[in-house]
């Protein structure tokens, strides 16, 4: 092989791919990290593995990094040409995900990668200024979208609301009620990553049986969480410990998703978020919110964005994350005023675990 | 065959093809290559055929070609709907 090709042959032959484990390579992980910082990048904490190539010397020229199914964490050294040492890091990063059993893998980048990675079999979902979201199957989206459209509700004003329920309180619940009250039709979303201290299964649970209680029938559609909406593909700074201003380029990406693909497969023309005392990076969420959705010139129409003020119990707006102090300082009384039955019921069942439900 | 599970077969390398295989209530096949504009029709045509000579009628099926050969291609979309299938094939039948 040679002219045109010499340059990237070259260093494919002195190109090693090996492996970097993030919890056991600590020297390993430093040299990731110095070359992330060279490229202005930072080292996420839920980075698992990197795939590495390595010249003959064994200096780092680039690496690829996998956080679950997300693939991200992209950088090489500027003499490296990227195209044939990204195949080789992905083809062994699309190997160790295979062996952990995932198959549908996301990919969080710069935009200029974007083509690269099209070119690796991923599908590009939305792209901002500072970040593109892509995924490696030109089906994922469609037919998640397929599916949601079969429960689209009849109605004029469709509301749409996304939650975390950690776990669901009367906060979560005056806000499902004040934005039934505006709709026609509700579609909350319960965020569907087991990243927080109840787990999506008993989150989603919770809201369910707690929304029950606001007899709204028909009205109301919870869906459980998806790949797609507040994930760690899609939203990743809402995972990571880390606030800082890339929270705004993963909030681009999320929000883009809700009104170009799931808005428009439900109908949706509203959306409710409760104001955001406490968290910087979903305060920083609510404020892209009203861009991305009600302003950006897209090619899917706006949706009108409400902030609600939340409810407040003893003169202090009701949060889950009280209600977890409350239940890690095992003083069920005070949370009590803070939450529906069902979720009191759950909170006692895991303070007395003979009282189980 | 009806395919169960999602599978993959080959790999990103030049020559190769990586053909992913999920189930679905619908048959939809997306084909991207490096030789669209020579070869697309064709390779879709020989991945159409492969299918069929397989029995499977419903399924998602992604091909990302890199320049493969035919008889490559086929091997892969074999290798990815056997896999999918979690069959034990009649080899004389294939």
């Amino acid at each position: 092989m040679s002219g045109a090709d010499g340059l990237e042959t070259a260093v494919e032959d002195g190109c090693a791919i090996g492996l970097v484990d993030a919890a056991r390579d600590a020297r390993g992980l430093e040299q990731v990290r110095g070359l992330l910082k060279a490229s202005g990048l930072g080292l996420d904490a839920d980075v698992e593995l990197f795939a590495t190539a390595r010249d003959a010397s064994g200096r780092l020229l680039a690496c690829l990094g996998l956080a679950g199914d997300v693939v991200k964490c992209a950088a090489s050294a500027p003499e490296v040409r990227g195209e044939g040492v990204t195949a080789r890091l992905m083809q062994r990063i699309l190997d160790e995900a295979s062996d952990r059993g995932r198959t549908h893998l996301f990919a969080f980048t710069r935009p200029g990668n974007r083509a690269i990675l099209e070119g690796l079999g991923f599908h590009a979902l939305a792209v901002t200024d500072d970040a593109v979201l892509l995924e490696n199957t030109p089906f994922g989206l469609s037919s998640y979208v397929a599916g949601l459209a079969r429960l689209r509700r009849p109605g004029r004003r469709i509301g749409g609301v996304v939650l975390n329920a950690n776990p669901f309180t009367l906060g979560h619940r005056y806000l499902v009620e004040r934005a039934a009250s505006e709709c026609d039709a509700l579609h909350v979303f319960v965020v569907g990553e087991d990243a927080s201290a109840f787990d999506a299964a008993t989150r989603l649970r919770l809201v369910r049986e707690g929304i029950a209680g606001l007899d709204l029938g028909e009205q109301v559609v919870v869906h459980p969480g998806s790949r797609y909406i507040v994930s760690r593909a899609t939203f990743p700074n809402y995972f990571l410990a880390r606030e800082d201003a890339r929270a705004s380029a993963a909030a681009g990406l999320d929000l883009q998703l809700f009104r170009t693909a799931i808005a428009p497969a439900l109908g949706i023309t509203d959306r409710f978020v409760g104001t955001e005392p406490l968290s910087p990076v979903t305060a920083a969420y609510n404020a892209e919110m009203r861009w991305w959705l009600a302003e950006a010139p897209l090619d899917a129409p706006p949706i009108a964005v409400h902030e609600v003020a939340r409810l407040e119990v003893d003169g202090e707006a009701v949060s889950a994350s009280r209600v977890r102090q409350g239940l890690a300082s095992g003083d069920l009384d005070a949370v009590a005023r803070l939450v529906p039955g069902p979720t009191l019921a759950h909170l006692r069942s895991l303070v007395s675990p003979g009282h189980r439900r | 065959m009806r395919i169960e599970v999602d599978a993959v077969a080959g790999t990103l390398e030049s020559s190769d093809a990586l053909v992913r295989v999920s189930p679905a209530e619908e048959l939809r096949i997306e084909v991207t290559s490096t030789v669209e504009a020579q070869f697309g029709a064709e390779i879709r045509r020989t991945v159409a055929e492969q299918l069929d000579r397989l029995g499977v009628t419903e399924g998602l099926i992604s091909v990302q070609d890199k320049g493969a050969l035919d008889f490559v291609i086929r091997a892969r979309v074999q290798g990815a709907v056997l896999r999918g299938a979690q069959a034990r094939p009649d080899w004389r039948k294939l």
